[in-house]
Parts: C-alpha cells; sequence; structure tokens
C-alpha cells in the first residue's frame, strides 16, 4: 500500500498527542500565524491561498482564495468569518476528528483567514451534538487567547480577532451555508435565495465567508508550506491537496482516512479500508460524497476521487464521506432510508422540496411495503426532475439523488418489488402506512 | 458616454415585448409592467423576496437554471421568456406539489372565489392529480378570538409572518415544524395577541387564516362592495365595505387602495360592527314630562326643533344658541351644520371635537407658516431619511402614520428620534420607541420641555443654520436667550436627562437632508399645546428644514375629520376655509355663495358654551354625535350646563350620556350609511360611500339640517351630498380637486417672513419658559388617559369584534412600581386623589414608564373624576388627560371568588 504525507491529521496521530496549546506549538502550530503578521499583506495571504488551487472540503467544491477575494476590501461596516462545523451529512465525520483531536489546527486557521479578508470576528457554528468538540474548542480558544493568538492585538500586531463557538440545535439543514447565517442571527435556520451570496450580503448582512472546518484548517500549511507545495499535492490543477475521506459501511476498516485527492476507489476501499467485510460479498454500491451524492457501482472502482473525475462519472466529491455497500443490500430500502433522511430534515421553505420530500418519502416507502404500482417509478423520475434545480438550496438536488441514481443502476430492484406487489395485491380498503 | 436616459433605466424584453424600467426592478414587476402576469404566491410588492413558492419561475437567456422572477432584480439587455415550455412544466409542478397536500375544501372556504390557488390551478393545471398517497393533516387548533387558521390550507409563502413582522413589526407569527410539517403558529403558548390588524388575513393568498367575525357567513361573490374611509382615526385609511343583503359582512382594503396603501389596523379591520350596534336609534325621540321618551316621527320632531328654535330665536336672539358636532361627521355634514348655525339660527358659537386638540397645531402652522394643512405627505414621510416623533405613542393613535414611519425606518433605514414617554421595550404590540436610533424617554408632562432641550442643544452646538442669522437675527438671539434662562440643571432635574442625552439627536437631526416631525397627542392634548407645536416649527427653521422639499411638521389628527371640521369653518374661530372670523373678503365671499348675511358676533368655544349655559346666557344647544358628559371630567359641569338648557336637540347614534339630557333625539346614519367626504390627518380630501341602507329611520345628519332649515323658513336645500360638496368647493376654491393622492399647500414664505420679524416675539418669552415644578409625591403616579389600539373614542367599544380584543380598561403599570406598591396583575386597585376615587384593575406593561399609570380613555366613566381641567388661555383647548393618583391594592374579596 503506497503512503502518503498527511497534513491535516499528522499533528494527532502522533503518539500522546493531546491537541493542546503546548503540544500544537510544539509541532510548529502557529508559525503560520507568526509568519504572516511579521509582514504578509492581507492580499497576499489570499493570493496564497488562491495559487494553492484549495477548493472547499464542505461539498461544494468552491475554489476558497476566489471566495475570500469576493469580500468587499473597502466594506465600512464589520465583516465576519464563519467556521461551518455543521457537519451533519450523513456518512462524514472528520471535521469533528479534526475538531476534537487538533482545535488550535483549526483556529489557527481561522485568524490567518480573519486577517485575510479583513474580519475581526470568527464564528464557528457547531453541530448541537458536538459537545465535546464544542468544550474541547472553548478551552483551546481560552489558551490561545492567553497566549495572545486570538482577541484583541494578536501577537502585538493589532489584528483584532475574536472567534467564538455556537452549537446548533439539531437541524442539518443549518449546514447550507445561508441558513447557518440565520440561525447564528437567531432566526429559524432557513436558506436565503441567492445571489446576494455571504460574500458581500452575509451575517447581520454584512461581508462574510463561509468555511468548513477542513477548509480552514489547511491554511496554516499553505501558508507555511507555500502555495507551489500545496498545488503538487493531489490531482493539480483542479484537486490540489489532500482530502479526510470518511469510509464506512461495509468495509473492514471504517475510519477517517487522509489521502491526497486522486487515488482511485479501489485503493481507497481497499488498501486504506481492507476491502469488504465479508470477504465472501461483492461491493455493490457505493456513496462517494456523503448522502447528497448520486451512488456509484462497482464498475466505478477505478473513478478517482477528485473533483473532476467524480463529477465527470455523474456523481459528486461532496463532503468526501464514502459510504459502501455489498451485494445483498437492497437499494430500494437504502434510497428510502436516505429519503426518510431527507424527508425529516427538509426545512420546508421552498415547494418543491417540501411537498417534494413527503411524496417521493411516502411512495418508496409504499414500494417497499409491496404496495407499488408500474406507474410508480416514471413518476418518481418525474418527481424527482421537478425538484432538482428548482429549489432554493442545494438541498433539492441533493434529495434526488439517491432515488435518481439507484433507479438509473437497480431499477430491476424496484421492479421486483413492484411485482411482488401484483401477487401480493391486498384486500380492498387497506389502509396504507406512512405516517408524518 | 451614456446618456442620462440610459443611466437610470435598463432594457428587459418579456415574451419579445421591450422596455425600459428603473434599475433595480424585480423581474416580475417589470413584466407586469408590460402587461405579462407572471403567477405567484409568496411575492408580495410591500415585502421583501423571499423567493420560497417556485411559482414564479422564468428562463432568462443566457442562465442555464430556471429564476425565480420576484428575486431577480432586471439586468440590461435582460431576455426572459414566461410561457415557455420547460417554464411551464415547472409551474405546473409548483401547482402539483403543493396540491398534493392540499385538503381542496373550497366549497367551505371563506377565501374560495377569490384565491390565488384556485385561479393558478385553473389556469394552469389538469383536471387530474397524480398524488395517491396520504395527505399531511394538522389537528385544529384554536388560534384566537378573531383570526382562525386553517393550517392544511396553508401554502407556507409566509406572506403572513413577513408581514407581521416587515410591516407591522409585530412578529407575533412564525413557521413551525419543518419539511412537509411546516405550519404557521403565533409565539405563545396562549391564544394569539398581536395587534390584530387583520394583515396577515388580507395577504394570506389561501383561505388559511380567516376572520372569526364573518367566519362561514357568505360566498364572496355574494358581497356587494363600497369603498370609502374608516373613520376610527386620523389616518383616514379606505376600507371597503363588504355586505350581503344590507348585512355587514366584513371589511377588508386593497393593496394600492387609499392612503393606507391596503393596510389596516384593528379598529379598521375589525370595528365594523360599531355601525350596526342593536342599540342604534331607529326613531326620533321626544322626552315626555316624567322623562322617559317617546317614539315620534320624523315630521314631529323636526316641527318641535324648529318651533322651540325659533321661539328661543325670538325671544333671546340668535347668540343663545350653542352648536357642537362631533369631527367624525363628513366634510359637507360638517359644512352644513356651520352653515345652519350661522344662516339659519344667526351664531357663530359652533364648535366641533377638533377643539380637543387637533386646533392647537393648526393655529400653530397658520400662525408662523400660513398653512392650516402639512406641507409633507405620507410619501414625504416614507422618503424621510431622519423623523422626529414628539408626544405620540403612534401606533396606537395613528397606526397606519405609523406604518409610514415604520417603512422609513426599516425598509430605507432613516434615522428615528423620539421624544416620547413610553420605554423602547417590545411587546406584544409594535412599539414604535424600539426602532428609535435615538429615544429621548421624557415624562409626559415635559415634551415641551424636552423639546426645549433639543433647541438648546442645537444652538450650543452651533447647529442653527448660517444664514439664518442674517435673515432673522433677533429671532435666533431671542430663542437663544431664551433657552438660556432654562439651565440644563433644571432640564436634568425633571427629565432625568442632560444635555448629553441631545447631543447625537440635535446633530442627527440638524443634518439630515429631509426631515419630518410629527407632533401626536401627547402634544396637542396637553397644556400649551400649540407653543410646542410653534417651538418645534422654530426648530425647523434654526435649522434650515423649514420650507425645504420632503421637510415639514404634522400633526396627527385623532379624529378622521378633525381636520375637516376646521377646514369647513364648524368651529368658533374660523368661518370655511379656514378663514378668520373678521376676515372681510372671506366673509364677502361667503355670504355671495350663502346669499345671506354673516352672523358678527364672536363665537364661543365648546368651553365657553358651556360656561355660558351654566350661567344662563346659553339658552338652546344643537349637539351633533358629541358627548361631552361622557368625555369630559366631571369638574366640566357638563350636566350642569345641558341641564340648565331650556332646550337641547341631540343627533346620534346612540342614546349616549349626552342625548340622555336632550329635549329632542334625532337618530343619525353612521358612516357606513352615508355619502361624503373626510378630509385625513395629512389634509387628503376623500370619497366616503355609502355602503348600506340606513338603519332603521336613521337619516344622514346634513338631510336633518337642510330638512330643519326648511321648517325654519330659511331653506338650505340640497339633492344629494355631492351638492353640498361643489358649494364647499366654490366656498374653498379648489377643495378637494387633490386626486388620489395628498396635494401638500406650500408654506407661506410672506408668513414666515412676518413671523420670523415681529410675530414670533409677542410670547417667545412664555414659550421657552419652564415654570412648572415636579409636583409629584413619591407614593403618587401620573395617570394618563390614553388612547388604546383596538378602540377610539367610546364608539369602538359597541364592536363586538373590537370588545373581544379589550372589554373594560385596567391599569397599565411598569412592573416596577407594581413590585413598589405591591401590585400584582390582575389586581383590583382603588385609585384616588383630592378629586375623588375609582377602581379597576391591574395590568402590568413593561413599557409604561415608572411613575406612570395609563388607562385607556374609552372605559370606566368614574376615572374621568380624577383628573383635573385646564383651558388654554389662548387656543381654549380644554386638557383633561393628565393627573396624579394615589393606587392601592383593594383588600376586598373580588366578588363571586371564593
Ligand atoms: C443541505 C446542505 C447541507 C450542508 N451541510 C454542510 C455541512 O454540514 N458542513 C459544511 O461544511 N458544509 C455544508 N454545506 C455546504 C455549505 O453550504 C457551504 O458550501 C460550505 O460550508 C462552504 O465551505 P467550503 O467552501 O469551505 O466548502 C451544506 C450544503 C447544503 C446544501
Ligand atoms: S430546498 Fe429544501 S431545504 Fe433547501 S430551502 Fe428549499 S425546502 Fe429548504
Ligand atoms: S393580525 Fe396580528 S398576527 Fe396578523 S399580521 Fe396583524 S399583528 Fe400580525
Ligand atoms: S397562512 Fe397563508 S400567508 Fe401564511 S404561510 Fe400559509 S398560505 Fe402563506
Ligand atoms: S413568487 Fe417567486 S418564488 Fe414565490
Amino acid at each position: 500500500m503506497p503512503q502518503y504525507e498527511k497534513i491535516l491529521l499528522k499533528n494527532m496521530e502522533q503518539p500522546g498527542y493531546s491537541g493542546s496549546l503546548q503540544d500544537y506549538e510544539r509541532t510548529g502550530g502557529y508559525q503560520a500565524l507568526r509568519k504572516v503578521l511579521k509582514g504578509i499583506s492581507p492580499a497576499d495571504v489570499t493570493d496564497i491561498v488562491k495559487n494553492s488551487g484549495l477548493r472547499g472540503r464542505g461539498g461544494a467544491g468552491f475554489p476558497t482564495g476566489v471566495k475570500w477575494s469576493f469580500v468587499p476590501k473597502d466594506h465600512p461596516g464589520p465583516k465576519y468569518l464563519c467556521c461551518n462545523a455543521d457537519e451533519s451529512e450523513p456518512g462524514t465525520f472528520k471535521d469533528r476528528q479534526l475538531m476534537e483531536r487538533d482545535p488550535h489546527q483549526l483556529l489557527e486557521g481561522m485568524v490567518l483567514t480573519c486577517y485575510a479578508i479583513g474580519a475581526q470576528t470568527g464564528y464557528i457554528y457547531i453541530r448541537g451534538e458536538f459537545r465535546l468538540g464544542a468544550t474541547i474548542l472553548e478551552r483551546a480558544i481560552e489558551e490561545a487567547k492567553q497566549a495572545g493568538y486570538i482577541g484583541q492585538n494578536v501577537l502585538g500586531s493589532g489584528l483584532t480577532a475574536n472567534i467564538y463557538v455556537h452549537a446548533g440545535a439539531g437541524a442539518y439543514i443549518c449546514g447550507e451555508e445561508t441558513a447557518l447565517l440565520e440561525s447564528l442571527e437567531g432566526k429559524r435556520g432557513m436558506p436565503r435565495f441567492k445571489p446576494p451570496f455571504p460574500a458581500t450580503h452575509g451575517l447581520y448582512q454584512q461581508p462574510t465567508v463561509v468555511n468548513n472546518v477542513e477548509t480552514l484548517a489547511n491554511i496554516p500549511h499553505i501558508v507555511t508550506r507555500g502555495a507551489e507545495w500545496f498545488a503538487s499535492i493531489g490531482a493539480p490543477p483542479r484537486s490540489t491537496g489532500t482530502r479526510i475521506f470518511c469510509l464506512s459501511g461495509h468495509v473492514k476498516w471504517p475510519g477517517n482516512y487522509e489521502v491526497p485527492m486522486g487515488i482511485t476507489f479501489r485503493e481507497l476501499i481497499f488498501e486504506n479500508g481492507g476491502g469488504m467485510r465479508s470477504d465472501s460479498k461483492k461491493l455493490k454500491g457505493i456513496i462517494p460524497g456523503g448522502a447528497s451524492a448520486a451512488f456509484f457501482t462497482e464498475e466505478h472502482l477505478d473513478v478517482k476521487l477528485d473533483f473532476e473525475s467524480v463529477a465527470q462519472a455523474g456523481s459528486m466529491l461532496g463532503s468526501g464521506g464514502v459510504t459502501v455497500m455489498e451485494e445483498g443490500t437492497s437499494m430500494v430500502w437504502a434510497a428510502m432510508r436516505l429519503m426518510e433522511f431527507f424527508y425529516h430534515e427538509s426545512c420546508g421553505k421552498c415547494t418543491p422540496c417540501r411537498e417534494g420530500s413527503s411524496w417521493l418519502l411516502q411512495t418508496l416507502q409504499r414500494i417497499w411495503a409491496r404496495r407499488g404500482r408500474a406507474e410508480d417509478l416514471d413518476m418518481l423520475l418525474d418527481l424527482c426532475k421537478n425538484i432538482e434545480g428548482r429549489t432554493i438550496c442545494a438541498f433539492g438536488d441533493a434529495e434526488v439523488a439517491p432515488v435518481v441514481s439507484t433507479l438509473r443502476y437497480w431499477r430491476n430492484e424496484y421492479e421486483e418489488l413492484i411485482r411482488e406487489a401484483e401477487v401480493t395485491r391486498p384486500a380492498k380498503g387497506e389502509i396504507p402506512v406512512f405516517t408524518h | 458616454m451614456a446618456n442620462q436616459e440610459s443611466d437610470k433605466f435598463v432594457t428587459i424584453t418579456v415574451d419579445g415585448i421591450t422596455a425600459r424600467v428603473p434599475p433595480g426592478t424585480l423581474v416580475i414587476e417589470a413584466a407586469r409592467q408590460i402587461g405579462v402576469m407572471i403567477p405567484h404566491f409568496c411575492y408580495h410588492p410591500k415585502l421583501a423576496p423571499d423567493a420560497n413558492c417556485r411559482m414564479c419561475l422564468v428562463e432568462i437567456e443566457k442562465i442555464p437554471k430556471l429564476q425565480t422572477s420576484c428575486s431577480t432584480p432586471v439586468a440590461e439587455g435582460m431576455v426572459v421568456k414566461s410561457s415557455v415550455p420547460n417554464v411551464e412544466e415547472a409551474r405546473k409542478s409548483v401547482l402539483e406539489f403543493i396540491l398534493a397536500n392540499h385538503p381542496l375544501d373550497c366549497p367551505v372556504c371563506d377565501q374560495g372565489g377569490r384565491c390565488d390557488l384556485q385561479d393558478f390551478s385553473h389556469e394552469y393545471t389538469p383536471t387530474t392529480g397524480r398524488f395517491k398517497e396520504l395527505k399531511r393533516i394538522f389537528p385544529k387548533e384554536y388560534f384566537s378570538p378573531l383570526i382562525e387558521t386553517q393550517m392544511n390550507r396553508c401554502i407556507q409563502c409566509l406572506r403572513c409572518v413577513r408581514y407581521c413582522d416587515q410591516v407591522m413589526d409585530v412578529q407575533a407569527l412564525a413557521p413551525s415544524g419543518r419539511g412537509t410539517m411546516t405550519e404557521i403558529k403565533h409565539f405563545s403558548i396562549h391564544e394569539l395577541d398581536c395587534e390584530f390588524c387583520g394583515g396577515c388575513v388580507q395577504i394570506c393568498p389561501v383561505g388559511a387564516i380567516t376572520s372569526r367575525l364573518s367566519m362561514y357567513d357568505f360566498r364572496p361573490w355574494m358581497l356587494k362592495r363600497a369603498d370609502t374611509i374608516c373613520t376610527y382615526c386620523g389616518d383616514g385609511c379606505q376600507i371597503t365595505i363588504q355586505t350581503k343583503d344590507n348585512e355587514l359582512i366584513e371589511v377588508n382594503s386593497t393593496h394600492g387602495a387609499g392612503r393606507n396603501n391596503g393596510d389596516l389596523c384593528p379598529r379598521g379591520y375589525f370595528g365594523y360592527h360599531a355601525s350596526v350596534h342593536a342599540d342604534r336609534l331607529n326613531h326620533p325621540l321626544i322626552r315626555q314630562q316624567d322623562g322617559t321618551y317617546a317614539e315620534v316621527t320624523w315630521e314631529d320632531a323636526l316641527e318641535l326643533i324648529a318651533e322651540r328654535f325659533s321661539q328661543i330665536k325670538l325671544a333671546h336672539g340668535a347668540d343663545a344658541f350653542g352648536g357642537l358636532i362631533t369631527s367624525r361627521c363628513t366634510n359637507e355634514e360638517l359644512y352644513l351644520f356651520q352653515k345652519f348655525m350661522r344662516v339659519v339660527l344667526g351664531t357663530n358659537r359652533i364648535d366641533s371635537s377638533a377643539r380637543y386638540g387637533h386646533i392647537n397645531g393648526i393655529q400653530a402652522l397658520r400662525r408662523v407658516q400660513g398653512t392650516h394643512r402639512w406641507t409633507v405627505t405620507y410619501e414625504d414621510i416614507v422618503a424621510a431619511d431622519t423623523l422626529l416623533l414628539v408626544g405620540t405613542n403612534i401606533t396606537e393613535t395613528n397606526p397606519i402614520t405609523g406604518l409610514k414611519v415604520k417603512e422609513a425606518v426599516k425598509k430605507q433605514g432613516a434615522a428615528l428620534i423620539t421624544i416620547e414617554s413610553l420605554l423602547p421595550i417590545r411587546g406584544t404590540i409594535s412599539n414604535i420607541t424600539t426602532l428609535a436610533s435615538h429615544h429621548v424617554p421624557v415624562h409626559p408632562d415635559y415634551f415641551g420641555l424636552a423639546v426645549l432641550g433639543l433647541i438648546k442643544s442645537v444652538l450650543e452646538q452651533g447647529l442653527a443654520t448660517a444664514s439664518l442669522s442674517e435673515r432673522a437675527p433677533t429671532f435666533v438671539q431671542s430663542i437663544r436667550s431664551a433657552v438660556g434662562k432654562v439651565p440644563w440643571e433644571t432640564v436634568e432635574r425633571h427629565l432625568g436627562l442632560g444635555r448629553d442625552t441631545f447631543v447625537e439627536a440635535a446633530r442627527t437631526f440638524s443634518q439630515a437632508k429631509r426631515v419630518i416631525i410629527l407632533a401626536g397627542q401627547g402634544v396637542l392634548r396637553a397644556p400649551q399645546g400649540s407653543d410646542v407645536v410653534t417651538n418645534l416649527l422654530d426648530l425647523l427653521i434654526l435649522t434650515g428644514h423649514h420650507g425645504r422639499p420632503g421637510c415639514g411638521l404634522g400633526t396627527l389628527a385623532e379624529e378622521n375629520n378633525d381636520q375637516g371640521a376646521v377646514e369647513m369653518g364648524a368651529v368658533a374661530e374660523y368661518l370655511p376655509g379656514p378663514s378668520e372670523l373678521g376676515d372681510q373678503t372671506a366673509r364677502k365671499n361667503l355670504s355671495k355663495i350663502w346669499g345671506d348675511e354673516i352672523p358678527q358676533s364672536p363665537g364661543a368655544t365648546l368651553m365657553d358654551m358651556l360656561e355660558e349655559a351654566r350661567t344662563g346666557r346659553l339658552k338652546a344647544m344643537f349637539i351633533v354625535g358629541e358627548n361631552p358628559v361622557a368625555t369630559l371630567p366631571p369638574q366640566a359641569k357638563v350636566e350642569e350646563s345641558l341641564d340648565g338648557l331650556e332646550f337641547l336637540v341631540c343627533q346620534e347614534l346612540f342614546l349616549t350620556e349626552t342625548a340622555k339630557r336632550a329635549h329632542v333625539v334625532l337618530p343619525a346614519c353612521s358612516y357606513a350609511e352615508k355619502d361624503g367626504t373626510f378630509t385625513n390627518t395629512e389634509g387628503c380630501v376623500q370619497s366616503v360611500r355609502r355602503a348600506m341602507e340606513p338603519i332603521g329611520e336613521s337619516r344622514p345628519d346634513w338631510e336633518v339640517f337642510s330638512a330643519l332649515s326648511l321648517l325654519m323658513g330659511n331653506p338650505i336645500e340640497y339633492g344629494e351630498a355631492k351638492e353640498i360638496f361643489k358649494e364647499i368647493r366654490s366656498a374653498i376654491s379648489g377643495y378637494g380637486l387633490l386626486g388620489p393622492s395628498a396635494t401638500p399647500p406650500r408654506i407661506k414664505d410672506e408668513v414666515v417672513d412676518r413671523y420670523l420679524q415681529e410675530g414670533f416675539k409677542t410670547d417667545v418669552e412664555v414659550r421657552y419658559a419652564f415654570e412648572q415644578e415636579n409636583t409629584q409625591p413619591d407614593e403618587m403616579l401620573t395617570l394618563a388617559s390614553v388612547q388604546s389600539l383596538f378602540h377610539s373614542g367610546k364608539f369602538s367599544t359597541r364592536a363586538k369584534g373590537l370588545l373581544q380584543i379589550q372589554a373594560s380598561g385596567f391599569l397599565n403599570v411598569n412592573p416596577v412600581d407594581a413590585t413598589r406598591l405591591g401590585l400584582a396583575d390582575g389586581d383590583p386597585v382603588r385609585l384616588s386623589n383630592t378629586r375623588g376615587e375609582a377602581t379597576t384593575k391591574v395590568k402590568l406593561l413593561d413599557r409604561v414608564p415608572v411613575g406612570v399609570a395609563f388607562f385607556p380613555e374609552h372605559f370606566d366613566q368614574n376615572i374621568r373624576g380624577l383628573f383635573s381641567l385646564e383651558t388654554d388661555p389662548q387656543t381654549r383647548v380644554p386638557y383633561f388627560k393628565l393627573t396624579r393618583v394615589r393606587v392601592d391594592r383593594m383588600q376586598e374579596e373580588i366578588p363571586g371568588k371564593g
């Protein structure tokens, strides 16, 4: 198995590394900040990040430096940085580890980003269930403040960068950046229509950058080791650096694997993950990038794990959550389980998603309960078509992905269930089972 | 180089039609201007776009995905397609999604027939649906006494929620639950408690929020509509009264209609049943020997009046008569009343309810700038960059003018300075002071002193406009020296606020470009009301704002036609115009129109008439719709005055406390039953239209004056209200030629010049003097008689809808005072002072200032006995809104409680 240099998980994998400020400093922590404050201008920091080719690790993969450069330089009011630590995408669990095990890496990234975009305040919007992570971060902020890395007059440079932790209240949608902002403002977490984008009209309508935990954790390394170094890792020019893939499902060794982008699914699953959990069962399906990404099949095992390759193959790299399913798994059932999640999490703001999610789910549940009808499958596809691209946020596209992709690759499983329905056609007057 | 034209407009093509629209216009609006209606649910021009329903998707060239036209601003050269197949398909699918969970209970829905969902479904969907699953069902929940929700019909467009927040600033509603379980609820565990403006009912595109007052009573197509004007306050909202077989069913207002732009307040929306209360007088009444009333015919009643009036005139002369009319009447009636009094009875002794305060503002405006109206409009309020509100809880007294202020602040970002007693604390109803950028909390006794503080600060900081020192050096100097005589220590001692409080406010005010001052009841109905308004005009002059476009001062009228009453000459000091009683040109012109002489003797105001009645000089009164017995405190001895009259005629809707003392009572029509015009607080003359046939034998007031004149041998006859209006137009040239928006008068420069050179001198010392000493002993509270949002005068206490919101008076006190006095919410209390005592219950309210208690003027007559009465030496306005009281918790058990 090839060995790759880790960037983000490197510290924490050292024996005895506790994530304390001392430990972090010992591994060269906060040197990037010191370096920048000694004379690299905010614009130069942004350029370094731009040139590194770093793209967002939260899901959409937007080039980070470019996003920063949209923040108006001459804005008279406050600007904000929001770290998206809501990590609620099923099958995704990397941000949690980054925060719990090496909080200062994220904090240094945030202070550097605040500096680059001219924000004096950064919020970490952390998933409500991550109590431990929140506690650890709060403690780390306190430590960093004492040491002068955070707060007023950072390291005597005159820079102000205050960082606060704000816990969510258990809604997946609050990971969507504009819903996150609404929630942070104390409102009901529902996405805003875009444009305008947060870069100009974000938190409290002020210019705001929203970045994922993993994205921000990369910043100190890029600053320290340079854009060229980073750009040489992975699958340049469009997918640079490493990614932490969250491998889960029917594999031997589920877990977080930091590897350069561009390795294949086969390598990730069979070399890093040790292969299928049961040697006698073949791989059947892969969710390549969190619940919102369309399924792959075993035929996609040689697709490369980079933004372009996965997109070209008809899905997305998304949040980095790779879920593997073995032979024998019902893909209708898998789609239905995912749909239950999406039904439960649709915020209800826009019509196609709100109404479509319950319609899709009821139909899937009916098919699974052997009460499907022949016309259901085309109707499912038609409903998906009516949701996709017509909603306020990307949730709409996400919720149809499992349905459309399972129908694409395993339509026969649906048809089989429907055939079973023909046989077990219920007595007249049977009452359907769905409860909202 | 781009020319100016193209800087201001962008070119857009919608469905092949090209137009030029201002930049920033939303595509949906641009399409509408072009004549293409893009279907929509969540969009409403009043609200910030939310783009949630997805109904308005269109194709925009060069953009891959369909875009919501309600949230996309136009761009130069944009090409929009709204009827191409993929747009139509998207639309169809949105409707399919909405209808999936919709109960389709149109046959029993009050919205059926005027429902956007019905209309768009009819236009865009196939007749069969594909949804064969279970519909989502929300269990029915009780919402509120007046507003009903049917959440199964809700399409989650959030218009109601956004309206309540963005327009009303109430925030009573919120979506709760998520996904398809999202329903609209109110914030609280108990029933809805809000402003009850009805806005959510009106703005809901479907039948998910409806009014319980008319629930299931009608189908929309059965209703006959009449556009008329609300009579509950001076704002003059256009309302549509909907009737079915002469029965009042509902009142609403249309977006874009009237000065209110379709917005209403609870009085307008839920208060309409007052007109059809069972106690309405149906027949003329004549008092019998034994004090009871006998129902008589109009002939008998009018003949008796004509006879007694003629006798009294013969025996005692014309000035033995006094007339009093309510400003709730139409201009036509007010005009005819004063004409009747002047021509038929021959006296100038006339007054109206404008005397209770509105006249204070008008006199100040006339004196300083030569206008009797505002020189600004509602549109100017919205466009203002700085607003100064003095002594007005505008939400409760003039809710719609309040909405304009909210719009200026919330949407346009205007600065708001409030000099008000309310504390800036949010509650179930909105509070304008919470929107203030500079709030000066002032005890209700000291609004004048706070204005003085502001002027003092302007002068001290050198913010007075430089050119004024050349134009009117003595004016500036006199004010400077006058305010100099009131040291900051005095200000601080009384307001609890010193120099610092005013620094920022004075600066903001002075540096603004478009400034509007609104003076409310706290100024107009309190001692020196006219002086304070004059000082506020001084402030405008000093800061150079006076006369600048978009700048000016407005006084807030409490009654719907306070302004008209003065303009029609239904007050002691003015002829129609208003022109001074002694104005020879006006007199000549009027006598020509009237074909009669105008009496020479001076007029008499309400308080003077009451006094003369007591001394026996006044022998007869004609009181139309006014109820001084229940309005003025007992010290005014109104009963004594009226009982001493030889003859009292009351024309009324109800047998009020005043009417009960009359010899003859005539049944009048309510506003819903008559035609005419009202002039609102900003001076806009608007049409009042008959919505229903008169109740019983009641008649419009003007018909009665006309009939009486005939019987008294001096006929002033008209066929309909319009003819009177025509005559008004010849008496006041150009009156009412104003169209749908107000065209305010311009200030008269020569009047301002005269004021600046000489006029101010007569009283500048007095206006800026401060002698009042704080005499409130610690154990006393200041009791203020205030207006409630849910009522207007006493009339509204007959409206069943409003009674469901508020059925009685209570003493609002601050929790701090309550703790100090050992009071809890709901406790019975005794209020007492040297004038008497009264009982009521306590209701804690955070926004009431410490040391002050509010009591709504509409209820509990016994409270009135506590108030002092003072009459303005100049304007003869009676002041009786403030007093001091002891508040003690009553020990007695409340009857019925064990
Ligand atoms: C439904 C939905 C959920 C999302 N949840 C998350 C999340 O939990 N964490 C996250 O970082 N980004 C999430 N995103 C992506 C964010 O909207 C946003 O793109 C991201 O935070 C930007 O950061 P990045 O550029 O660093 O990736 C979600 C997006 C959608 C549409
Ligand atoms: S797509 Fe779904 S989650 Fe996104 S705004 Fe619309 S209803 Fe909410
Ligand atoms: S009636 Fe009440 S809930 Fe409805 S908009 Fe008005 S204030 Fe809000
Ligand atoms: S109640 Fe009416 S206005 Fe409010 S969200 Fe539902 S449909 Fe829209
Ligand atoms: S009207 Fe545009 S999305 Fe609702």
